[in-house]
């Protein structure tokens, strides 16, 4: 999800169409920033129109692979304080751990565990990862409209060296202002997420999406995350993205 | 068939209460056969259904025994490149408190990623059936129960359940429901999940880990992965199949079926003598039939074969009705099977279902139509053999010829110089004593008719003093059917052998514990994680014990961490305790060793103290050096002495603390041994440890009184179910007695009738048919008592070198003895009631017309 939000906070400024992993890096570049801090909330409707919603605030330091970032729950009660650091790397899958400030514990997410659903919500643990272009390969199909943008519609492999539960993407990146517009994520030509970018705001430069809609497709249920507060670029620092701090801070 | 239709199916319709008896005696040997079998199995099948659905799709577990290891483990363990996935497990039992419920089966998971090996829910893809995942791991009171489980006791999401846990009495609140099937009818459906975290809390198990339950990558074999794992964690660790959890459990109670097994095997030889002799008598009394038969052209082999068809039908019957009745019997048996299972072994198990083994079913029908023609064999080779023109000639066939009694000596004398040799041989020490017991069973059978006649023959005066006319009759009565009497008498005799052989085990065993107890169990008091102090589901953080050391009203405390783990395959309870404070305090008897330097070496970590009951079946002897795993790697160490200990059934290996502490990394706890202050009462001691602790911790507190109550009254639970196979060896020994008994009335009919007709009283006749079934209760007993002394001695050797490897000292039941002379006469008086009856209210002119 972090990686879909902090890549895609683009400027409008037009760019001349290049092959596809030029595509991809500038829309990584446009959304580049230092940090990021917002507040989201997160609904989930279940197939039985059910609606749960949790609020958190997102923190991240760092960007494009490098960025390490922390989400606290903050309502409802039950699961305030509740925190994970996301820790990632350039060159492999990131780091994960969990703080449940009832039991004073934390625990890793074990990378087995990141095709699992992101405690109910249509994400998973994998889609909090934030990676680097580079380390996918990237082709174009075509062209298509979404939401009445006209987009370049792309697909991505991860490399060999890179392990996800997804085999390949289809990336529908809007020309004009070189965002994503809808991501369909795949295993094994079978569909299994289909994430939708709305909602876009420039904030400090940079084009956000502040809703994002997400389906784990065959689950009949949906999870949107709408944002607020969001600002790019805030003084944090290195030291709140450890486990130490997630403790502390609780 | 004709044959069967035309001269069997008349007799039995003329004899239908000895008929019945019949049958009864075979019915009952497969009654416990079926009934025990089908209990223990159920049992064992209940844990390995509770396993299987557990383990969901893991195909491989890793464990190091009961005692876990620390979470680091798990991380090299997901790391490896043949794991797909690796889930840590904690597992714990707790009483639910609810009416009907009893225990429940907790399992310590991480959701976050326990769904790729187990399925939580019925349809996929529904997550539903948490209410909130995060809010599920969030909050440390959070529960997920089975339908079944919320169904039976009203509860819904967000309702509240409460249990015991380490850090007191706490209220769960349920999270999520698991719809039915797979995983939520484990443990019957018993069965709760929580987080592991909060597990790990609510169960003291520090940062520690029951097992890991890990799937292999689609291309990696089962050898391969488990290799890969071996090399991983080295020799410290178990790394097998799910099922293996079964085997380690049927291993753990391998005692019980043993037990099972041969009680049923002996009850079922009681009942070969019933059939025995039934068919005995049949042949006798169809002598006339079977020389008509003859006569007509039947061959020898049509007669066999009518009486062996006939037993094999009888016993066909006898075996389908005990089926029936076993299974009836294990349903009442099973539940009461596991309580005792779990109370003596510490081994959480429910019964699901009490289903009927194809192949205990089989062989129950098998073991009973071979036993009903194994018993007919002899009688109908003696039909078959019948001369045409002697077949009127009564009489002659009821008693041994000289030729019989010969061989029967020389038989008699060729098993017990078999059984002398096998005392005298070495080695295979199982197979010898099993040889041994069988030979003085099958001499004291052969030795039976010329012992009868002999007592009967003793206790002639004896009768006739006692009632002049009468006595004669009884006697007379006897010695001159020494067949049918022999075989009655060698039924009871066994009967009364096997209770004086299980009532000398059982008194024995008594007494080595309470010898134990008063050796051992000198505490005031114990503090106890669980009311059963067999229960290791519950664990003490080692604070608990400073807490309790800085009580001033305690004078010493000892910390105990007891645990399986598997040693030479089989699992085994290590205790590990301050061997220092130990020896100081507890004077074990010594088997083998120096007591005062085993205790030292022992104290250094230089050494392990074995039970003695464990060292004889594990084959271990003083200084040998034994490798134990433990999750630092295989623990080598001397065997510094070897005691008599009965922590466990199997026996215990006995180390410091400090040993245990730094190879599996856990300091935890299972039970403080307190001893208090001079002057300091166990209430007293007790009360103010519950007020100090009792608030903060989950503990039970129990006097040195009410453990060794705790202890005998398992110790008494183990023993009833021997009781009852003792009861259903008299029941078989008392139909024989009342079949023995209808045989001779209805034998003696005319002579009973000439006697009243010549001006005998009723009540003349009433009491010479009492007096013989007395002076068979008599002579039985005595041989019963004279053979159990003997089979006592064989019981004893069975048990300590093939069983349970314990020490028994060699004491004859002597009040057993004594209570069992006046109780088998009271049951043959009681039995001869109704024959005695039959006797005197039968038609005078009908009995003079009877041949």
């Amino acid at each position: 999800m972090n990686r879909f939000l902090a890549a895609f906070s683009l400027t409008a400024a037009l760019v001349r169409a290049q092959d596809a992993r030029h595509i991809m890096q500038e829309v990584q570049d446009r959304a580049r920033a230092n940090s990021q801090r917002y507040e989201g909330t997160l609904k989930v409707i279940d197939s039985k129109n059910k609606i749960s919603e949790k609020r958190w605030t997102y923190d991240r330091i760092g960007s494009a692979g490098g960025s390490k970032v922390v989400i606290r729950f903050s309502a409802p009660a039950e699961v305030k304080g509740v925190a994970l650091l996301v820790v990632n790397h350039p060159e492999r899958s990131s780091d994960q751990w969990m703080w449940t400030p009832a039991l004073q514990r934390d625990r890793r997410i074990a990378f087995q565990d990141r095709s699992t659903r992101f405690f109910g919500t249509d994400f998973s643990f994998e889609d909090l990862e934030e990676r680097d272009a580079s380390q996918y390969d990237y082709k174009i199909l075509g062209e298509e409209t979404v939401n009445g943008a006209l987009c370049w519609k792309l697909e991505s492999r991860p490399k060999k060296s890179k392990s996800s539960q997804y085999t390949h993407a289809h990336i529908w990146v809007g020309k004009a202002r070189y965002v994503f517009e809808k991501i369909e994520s795949f295993h094994d030509g079978k569909l299994i997420r289909r994430l939708i970018y709305s909602d876009y705001q420039k904030i400090q430069n940079i084009w956000t999406p502040l809703t994002m809609e997400i389906e784990e497709v065959g689950r009949k249920s949906k999870t949107i995350l709408n944002t607020e507060k969001l600002q790019y670029n805030v003084p944090l620092k290195d030291g709140q993205f450890t486990l130490q701090a997630l403790r502390r801070e609780s | 068939m004709m044959l069967l239709r035309l001269l069997t199916w008349p007799y039995v319709r003329k004899h239908k209460l000895r008929t019945i008896l019949t049958i009864a005696g075979i019915a009952l040997g497969v009654i416990v056969f079926v009934g025990m079998r089908t209990a223990n199995d159920s049992v064992l099948y209940g844990f390995q259904q509770t396993v299987d659905r557990l383990a969901g799709k893991a195909q491989l577990q890793i464990s190091s025994g009961e005692t876990g290891f620390p979470e680091e483990v798990l991380e090299r363990v997901q790391a490896l490149p043949e794991v797909d996935v690796a889930v840590p497990v904690i597992e714990a039992t707790v009483k639910t408190g609810l009416p009907g419920q009893g225990n429940i089966l907790i399992l310590g998971v991480d959701m976050t990623g326990d769904r790729s090996l187990r399925q939580y829910e019925f349809e996929e893809g529904d997550e539903s059936f948490i209410d909130d995942p995060l809010v599920f791991l969030a909050q440390p009171d959070s529960l997920m129960v089975t339908s079944e489980f919320a169904a039976h006791n009203h509860l819904a999401t967000g309702g509240k359940i409460s249990f015991d846990t380490m850090i007191g009495p706490r209220q769960f609140t349920i999270r999520g429901i698991m719809k039915s099937g797979g995983l939520a009818s484990a443990f019957g459906g018993n069965l709760a999940i929580m987080d592991i975290y909060a597990a790990q809390k609510v169960f003291g198990r520090g940062r520690g880990f029951d097992r890991i339950d890990l799937k292999l990558k689609p291309d990696v074999s089962l050898a391969k992965g488990q290799s890969a794992l071996e090399a991983l964690l080295g020799s410290g660790y178990q790394i097998e199949p799910p099922s293996s959890r079964g085997k380690q459990f049927e291993s753990i109670s391998r005692i019980f079926s043993i037990g099972a097994s041969l009680n049923s095997a002996f009850a079922l030889l009681i009942g070969l003598f019933i059939i025995y002799n039934t068919f005995a008598i049949a042949v006798t009394q169809r002598r006339s039939e079977i020389g008509i038969l003859r006569s007509l052209g039947a061959s020898r082999r049509q007669v066999r074969g009518l009486f062996l068809l006939e037993s094999a039908i009888l016993g066909l019957t006898g075996s389908i009705l005990g089926i029936v009745f076993g299974l009836l019997m294990a349903r009442g048996m099973a539940n009461y099977v596991s309580s005792l299972f779990g109370e003596i072994y510490g081994v959480a198990q429910r019964v699901e279902t009490v289903a009927a083994d194809p192949k205990i079913i089989a062989l129950a029908l098998g073991i009973g139509v071979a036993t009903s023609m194994l018993a007919a064999w002899l009688p109908a080779r003696d039909a078959s053999q019948v001369d045409p023109a002697k077949a009127l000639h009564k009489g002659a066939y009821e008693s041994f010829t000289a030729e019989e009694g010969r061989l029967r000596l020389i038989g008699a004398a060729c098993f017990l110089a078999a059984a002398a040799v096998c005392l005298f041989l070495r080695g295979a020490e199982g197979l010898r004593l099993y040889a041994g017991y069988l030979s003085v069973v099958l001499a004291a059978i052969l030795l039976a008719p010329a012992m009868v006649r002999c007592l009967v023959a003793a206790l002639r005066p004896l009768l006739r003093s006692l009632l002049p006319v009468e006595g004669a009759l009884a006697a007379g009565s006897l010695i001159q059917s020494p067949r049918r009497t022999s075989a009655t008498v060698v039924a009871v005799m066994l009967s009364i052998s096997l209770v004086v052989g299980l009532g000398g085990v059982s008194n024995s065993s008594y007494q080595s514990l309470m010898g134990w107890m008063n050796n051992v169990l000198n505490p005031d008091l114990f503090v106890a994680a669980s009311e059963q102090i067999s229960d290791r589901g519950f664990r003490f953080p080692a604070s608990i014990g400073d807490e309790l050391r800085r009580m001033d009203f305690i004078d010493e405390v000892q910390m105990v961490r007891t645990a399986r783990v598997r040693f030479r395959g089989a699992p085994v309870m290590i205790v590990a305790v301050t061997i220092d404070s130990l020896a100081r305090r507890v004077h074990p008897q010594v088997v083998a060793g120096d007591p005062s330097r085993m205790y030292r070496e022992a104290a250094a970590g230089r050494g392990v103290l074995f039970a003695d009951s464990l060292a004889r079946l594990k084959g271990v002897e003083l200084g040998d050096t034994v490798e134990i795993p433990s999750p630092a790697g295989v623990l080598k160490l001397p065997v510094v002495g070897i005691t008599i200990d009965y922590s466990d059934q199997q026996g215990a290996i006995l180390m410091d603390r400090s040993v245990f502490v730094r190879n599996w990394k856990d300091d935890t706890v299972n039970l403080f041994r307190v001893y208090l202050t001079k002057g300091t009462t166990a209430g007293e001691g007790k009360r103010r440890i519950l007020a100090q602790l009792g608030a903060r911790n989950r503990l039970f507190v129990l006097t040195n009184d009410q453990v060794r109550r705790f202890i005998l009254r398992v110790t008494d639970q183990w023993f009833s179910l021997t009781y009852m196979q003792i009861f259903v060896a008299v029941l078989v020994a008392v139909l024989g007695i009342v079949n023995s008994l209808t045989v001779s009335i209805t034998d003696r009919r005319r002579e009973l009738a000439v006697l009243q007709a010549v001006g005998g009283l009723r009540r003349q006749v009433r009491q010479a048919v009492w007096m013989e079934a007395m002076a068979i209760a008599l002579v039985s007993v005595l041989l019963g008592l004279a053979l159990g002394a003997v089979i006592l001695f064989y019981y004893i050797g069975i048990i300590r070198e093939e069983i349970a490897g314990v020490r028994l000292e060699y004491e004859y039941p002597v009040r057993i003895a004594l209570a069992l002379i006046p109780a088998m006469i009271a049951v043959a008086f009681l039995s001869a009631l109704g024959p005695a009856e039959s006797a005197v209210r039968s038609s005078l002119v009908e009995a003079l017309e009877y041949e």
